[in-house]
C-alpha cells in the first residue's frame, strides 16, 4: 500500500512540475509559442529535472548515510553498559538491534537490546517525517526556482539535453563500473590466494587436488598447498576440450554457413537458418546429459569394439557435444558475414569465368575472413566458459593428458566444485576459484583482443 | 562536300565489318515481368558499341545476356538467340565458364578482390590455367597492366591490396583483370559512373586503344560518353531497342522521335 | 510525359533555344529593312537614307556577335545533341549569312553617293528594284523555312534561286548594252552592275539559309540529297 502511495506522489509531483513549466512557457509568450527559444515541452522537462534531481540525490545520500546517524544517536542513548563492550561487539550488537527493529516480530530480547531497538524505531520515526518534508520542499523549491527563470529566450532545450547526456553517461558508467568492480574483486581475492600459494607454482604446477588441501589455513600450510594447487592440468583439460569443440564446430559451422549463404534457395534458407539457431537455445544442461548418457556410452562402446579403452567420461564426448553446441555461433555469424560480402565481388569473379566454388574459395572466404575469425573467437570464448557439459560428460578429475579418450576437467568446472559446499570464505580452496577466474578472464580477454586485431587489420579489404 | 559525306557514310556500309556477336529476337523475362522485347542487335568486331537509354530500359539486362550473367538470377528467363562468332551461346553444348572467359565484363563500381594487385590480375589466368609457369604468369600480368595503362603507376607495389588504389585506378585494375583472361569481347556496365572526369577521360582513352584487340560493348548513362567513345550506338527504351546506328548519326540526326527526345533531354 | 516530350526537362535550356530563334528572326527583320532601305536610297538617290542604312549595319553585326556568343555558350554548357545541336549550329550559319546580307545592304547604300542619277535611265533602276524585291522575297522565305522548320519552303527557296540568277544575267546584258551605247555611262553602270551582283549574292545567302533550315529539319545536307536524287528540285 505504502509503495503505491509513494509512486502516486512521485507521479503527481512530476506531472505537476511538468505542467507548471509548460503552462508558464505558454503564458510568457502571450499566445505566440513560436517566439520561444525552446519548445514548451523542454521548459516542462527543465522544471521536472530541477525539482526532482536534488530530491533524488538527497534521498540517495540519506539512504547511504542514515545508518551512521542512527547508530550514533542510539549508542549515545544506551550509555555505560554499551560502552563497556568491545568495538567489534558494539558493531554486532547494533547490527542485530537494527535488524530486529526492521522486522516487526521482536522475540526474547534483553533490556539493553530492547532499548536499542526502541532507539532505532524512534530515530527512524522522527526522521522519516523530516525527510519527507525536506524532499517535498526540495521538489517544490527546485521546481519553483526553475519555473521563475522561464522566459522566451531561456535555453531550456540545452538544459534538458545536457541532463539527458549526463543520464546517458551514467548509464554507460554502470556497465563499465560493474566490469571494473568484478575485475577488481577478482584481483584482490587472487592476491589473497597468492599470499597462501606462490604465483608461479599455481600457474605452472602440474598437480591439482584442492580437496586434499584441507588441513588448515595460514602460512604453515603454504608449502603443502602449493603442491596441490597446480593449474596446468585443468588448463590443459580446457584446451583439449575446446580444441575438440572447435575442430567439430569450425568446419561444420563454416560449411553450413557457405551452404546457407550461397547455395541454399531462399526457401531452404528461411527454414534452415532458424533451425540452426534453435541449437543455440537448447539449455546446456540438456546438452550435458545428452553427452553423458548418449554420446559417452556410444563412444565407449565403439571404442571398445575396435580395441580402444575409452573411459566412461571422456574429453572426446564433452568436446564433441560442446562443438555441436557452438555450431550455431559459427554458422550463423559466418553466414551473416559471408552474406555481407558485396555481390559485386561475386559478379566480378563470375564475370571472369570463375565457378561458384572457385569464387567462394578464392574471393568470398578471404574477404569474409575477419568476420569468420571473430565468429570463431566468440565460439571459443563460449566453449571455454562452458561448464555443464564438462561436469556431466568429462568428469571432475584433473588429469594432465593429451589423450581425448580419458577423463579431464576444465577451469570452470573446478571453480564450481571449489565453491560448492560449506567453505570458509578465506580458505585457499575458495580463493583458488578467484585465481582461476582471473586467469580465465585474462585468457578470454586476450582472445578477444586478438580477434579485434584481426578484424581491424582486414576490415578495409573490401567495401 | 562529297569527301565529308563519304567519311560520314562509310560506317553505314556493313560490308567490310564482321559481326562478332548478334542478338536475334532476344526476350528476357524476370518472373512475370518482361524486361526485353525482341531485341535484334549486331555487335561488330573491333568496334565500340554503346547502349544508352533511361534507367530500367533493359540495356544492362541485354549486356548481361551477352555473357550469361543473368544465369545467376533464378527467375530470369532468356529466349531468342544470341550468337558469338555464329555459335549460339545459350546452346547446351556451351560451357558458361568458357564463354565468360571469352566475353569479359567490367562493372559499374570498381570491384577489386581483397587481394594484392598482382593476384587480382592473376585471378582469371589462374582459374583458367592459362599459364604454365610463374614467369609466364608474371608476363601476362605485366602485359595486362600495361594495356590497361596502369603499369607505370603500380609496378612498384604489386603486392599491395587492390583496394588501396584510387577509384579510377581500381577500375583500370578491373579492366586489366578482365583482359588478362584474353577475352574477345569486353562488356562494360557503366564503367565510369563512379569516377571523376579525369579518371573517366583516362578510361575512355583506354577504351579507344583496346578497340584494336577487343570488341567492346559499353552501357552508359552519359550520352556524351557514348558519343565520345563509340562507333555504334543503340538506344533502348522500355525494354525495346528503339534505334541503332552509327554514333554520329544517332547524336546528330536520330531517325526515331523517341531517340531524339531522349538524347536532347526531353524524356527521362 | 506526352506533354513533356516537346519541351525540355530543363526549362532554361528551352528558353535559351527559343531566345536563339527569336534573335535570328529579329536579325532577319533588321536585314530585310536594311536591304529595302538601301534599294530605296539607291533608286531615290536619298543620301540621308543611305547614310542611315550604312550606319544601321553595326546593329546587325552586333546581333551576329550576340547569336555567336549565345550559341557557343550553349554548346559549352548544355552539350546539345541531335535536333538541338543542329538548331544551334544552323543558327550560327544563318546569323553568319544574315550578317553578310547586312554587309551587302551597307555596300549598296555606300554606292549611292557615287552614282549620278541624272544620266541613268529609269528602266535600269526598275531592273535593280525588281532584283531587290526578288532577293528580299528569297530572304524572307528562307527565314520562314528556318523558323517554321519547313523543308519544303527551303527547297522552294533553292528552286527560285535560278530566277534571281536569270534576272541578274539579263540585267548584266542590259547594263552592257548601255555601256556600249555611251561610254559616259560606264562608271554609273558599273556601280549599278555591282549592286545587281550584290543582290544576286544576297539571294545566294538566302539559299544558304534555306540549306541550313533543311539541315535543321532533316539532319541531311540539301545538296547531297539533290545529288543522290533523294529530293527533286524541279
Amino acid at each position: 500500500m505504502q509503495i503505491w502511495l509513494t509512486l502516486l506522489a512521485v507521479i503527481v509531483a512530476v506531472g505537476g512540475l511538468y505542467y507548471a513549466g509548460r503552462s508558464r512557457a505558454f503564458a510568457v509568450t502571450n499566445g505566440d509559442a513560436t517566439i520561444l527559444h525552446s519548445n514548451p515541452a523542454f521548459h516542462g522537462g527543465m522544471v521536472v529535472i530541477s525539482g526532482m534531481l536534488p530530491a533524488v540525490f538527497v534521498l540517495l545520500g540519506w539512504t547511504i548515510f542514515s545508518r551512521y546517524f542512527a547508530d550514533a544517536s542510539v549508542s549515545a542513548l544506551l550509555g555505560e553498559e554499551f560502552n563497556a563492550l568491545s568495538e567489534l561487539e558494539q558493531g554486532a550488537f547494533l547490527r542485530s538491534a537494527f535488524g530486529l527493529s526492521q522486522s516487526q516480530q521482536i522475540g526474547d530480547v534483553s533490556s539493553l537490546q530492547n532499548k536499542a531497538i526502541e532507539g532505532y524505531s524512534a530515530f527512524f520515526a522522527s526522521t522519516t517525517l523530516i525527510l519527507q518534508l525536506v524532499l517535498a520542499a526540495l521538489i517544490v523549491g527546485g521546481g519553483y526556482l526553475a519555473w521563475r527563470q522561464i522566459r522566451t529566450d531561456l535555453r531550456a532545450r540545452q538544459f534538458v539535453e545536457r541532463a539527458v547526456s549526463f543520464a546517458l553517461i551514467a548509464a554507460s558508467g554502470v556497465a563499465i563500473l560493474t566490469t571494473l568492480g568484478i575485475v577488481l574483486s577478482l584481483i584482490f581475492e587472487s592476491i589473497n590466494f597468492f599470499q597462501k600459494v606462490p604465483f608461479f607454482e599455481f600457474l605452472f604446477g602440474t598437480h591439482w587436488s584442492p580437496q586434499s588441501a584441507f588441513e588448515g589455513v595460514g602460512s604453515d600450510t603454504a608449502h603443502r598447498n602449493s603442491e596441490v594447487f597446480g593449474a596446468i592440468p585443468i588448463f590443459a583439460g580446457t584446451l583439449l576440450i575446446t580444441t575438440i569443440a572447435i575442430l567439430v564446430a569450425a568446419p561444420v559451422g563454416l560449411m553450413s554457413a557457405i551452404y546457407l549463404s550461397d547455395y541454399a534457395t531462399p526457401n531452404v534458407r528461411a527454414i534452415a537458418k532458424p533451425m540452426l539457431e534453435i541449437l543455440a537455445g537448447i539449455p546446456t544442461v540438456v546438452y550435458g546429459f545428452f553427452a553423458a548418457l548418449t554420446v559417452a556410452p556410444f563412444l565407449r562402446n565403439s571404442g571398445e569394439s575396435i580395441g580402444l579403452s575409452v573411459s566412461s567420461e571422456s574429453a572426446l564426448a564433452a568436446g564433441l557435444v560442446m562443438g555441436i553446441m557452438i555450431i550455431p555461433f559459427v554458422s550463423s555469424l559466418s553466414d551473416d558475414v559471408i552474406n555481407s560480402v558485396p555481390q559485386s565481388l561475386r559478379d566480378g569473379s563470375a564475370g571472369l569465368g570463375a565457378t561458384k566454388s572457385e569464387t567462394i574459395r578464392r574471393v568470398i572466404l578471404p574477404a569474409a575472413l575477419p568476420g569468420i575469425v571473430s565468429a570463431l573467437m566468440l565460439a571459443i570464448s563460449r566453449a571455454i566458459g562452458e561448464t555443464m557439459i564438462v561436469v556431466m560428460a568429462a568428469g571432475l578429475s584433473a588429469n594432465l593428458t593429451a589423450n581425448p579418450l580419458e577423463a579431464v576437467t576444465t577451469v570452470t568446472v573446478q571453480i564450481v566444485t571449489l565453491l560448492v559446499g560449506d567453505q570458509e570464505f578465506d580458505s585457499a580452496k575458495t580463493l583458488a576459484a578467484f585465481a582461476l577466474g582471473l586467469v580465465l578472464f585474462c585468457v578470454t580477454l586476450m582472445l578477444n583482443i586478438v580477434a579485434l586485431r584481426v578484424i581491424q587489420k582486414y576490415r578495409e579489404q573490401y567495401d | 562536300m562529297s569527301v565529308a559525306t563519304d567519311i560520314l557514310h562509310t560506317n553505314v556500309q556493313t560490308g567490310k565489318e564482321t559481326i562478332k556477336m548478334s542478338g536475334q529476337k532476344v526476350c528476357v523475362h524476370y518472373g512475370e515481368k518482361q524486361a526485353l522485347f525482341d531485341v535484334d542487335l549486331d555487335i561488330v568486331a573491333n568496334q565500340v558499341i554503346s547502349l544508352i537509354g533511361p534507367s530500367g530500359c533493359g540495356k544492362s539486362t541485354f549486356l548481361r545476356c551477352l555473357n550469361r550473367m543473368n544465369d545467376t538470377i533464378d527467375i530470369c528467363n532468356v529466349s531468342g538467340e544470341i550468337t558469338l562468332d555464329g555459335q549460339d551461346i545459350y546452346d547446351k553444348a556451351i560451357d558458361v565458364v568458357e564463354l565468360r572467359a571469352r566475353v569479359g565484363m567490367v562493372f559499374q563500381k570498381p570491384n577489386p578482390f581483397p587481394k594484392s594487385i598482382y593476384e587480382n590480375v592473376a585471378y582469371g589466368p589462374r582459374i583458367h590455367g592459362m599459364t604454365r609457369s610463374k614467369d609466364e604468369l608474371d608476363e601476362l600480368v605485366t602485359s595486362s597492366l600495361r594495356r590497361a595503362g596502369l603499369w607505370q603507376e603500380v609496378k612498384d607495389r604489386l603486392d599491395q591490396p587492390g583496394t588501396s588504389l584510387s577509384g579510377g585506378q581500381q577500375q583500370r585494375l578491373c579492366i586489366a583483370r578482365a583482359i588478362a583472361t584474353k577475352p574477345e569481347v569486353l562488356l562494360m556496365d557503366e564503367p565510369c559512373s563512379a569516377l571523376d572526369p579525369i579518371a573517366t577521360a583516362i578510361i575512355e582513352e583506354l577504351i579507344d586503344e583496346l578497340r584494336e584487340n577487343f570488341t567492346i560493348v559499353i552501357v552508359t548513362h552519359s550520352m556524351q560518353q557514348a558519343a565520345r567513345v563509340s562507333q555504334k550506338t543503340a538506344f533502348f527504351h522500355l525494354g525495346k531497342l528503339i534505334e541503332e546506328g552509327p554514333t554520329e548519326q544517332i547524336f546528330t540526326n536520330p531517325h526515331h522521335k523517341k531517340t531524339q527526345d531522349y538524347i536532347t533531354g526531353r524524356i527521362g | 510525359m506526352a506533354n513533356a516530350s516537346n519541351e525540355h526537362i530543363v526549362s532554361s535550356y528551352e528558353d535559351e533555344l527559343t531566345a536563339l530563334t527569336r534573335a535570328i528572326s529579329e536579325m532577319g527583320g533588321m536585314v530585310e529593312v536594311a536591304i529595302t532601305n538601301a534599294t530605296q536610297a539607291l533608286i531615290r538617290v536619298d543620301h540621308d537614307l543611305a547614310k542611315q542604312t550604312a550606319k544601321a549595319d553595326k546593329a546587325v553585326d552586333d546581333m551576329q556577335r550576340y547569336i555567336d556568343e549565345k550559341a557557343v555558350s550553349m554548346i559549352a554548357r548544355r552539350q546539345p545533341m541531335a535536333g538541338d545541336l543542329r538548331h544551334i549550329v544552323s543558327a550560327i550559319h544563318v546569323a553568319n549569312d544574315l550578317e553578310r546580307i547586312g554587309d551587302i545592304a551597307k555596300n549598296l547604300a555606300r554606292r549611292v553617293k557615287h552614282i549620278d542619277s541624272q544620266r541613268v535611265s529609269k528602266q535600269l533602276y526598275n531592273g535593280i528594284r525588281h532584283m531587290s524585291d526578288l532577293a528580299l522575297a528569297q530572304i524572307k522565305r528562307s527565314l520562314d523555312s528556318f523558323t517554321l522548320r519547313d523543308a519544303n519552303i527551303a527547297l522552294d527557296v533553292c528552286r527560285r534561286d535560278d530566277e534571281v540568277d536569270a534576272l541578274y544575267i539579263s540585267l548584266f546584258r542590259e547594263f552592257l548594252t548601255y555601256m556600249m551605247e555611251d561610254p559616259r555611262n560606264i562608271t554609273d553602270c558599273t556601280h549599278l552592275l555591282f549592286c545587281a551582283k550584290n543582290l544576286e549574292r544576297a539571294g545566294d545567302h538566302a539559299t544558304n539559309i534555306a540549306e541550313a533550315a533543311y539541315y535543321l529539319k532533316t539532319g541531311e545536307n540539301l545538296y547531297y540529297d539533290i545529288e543522290s536524287g533523294k529530293v527533286q528540285l524541279n
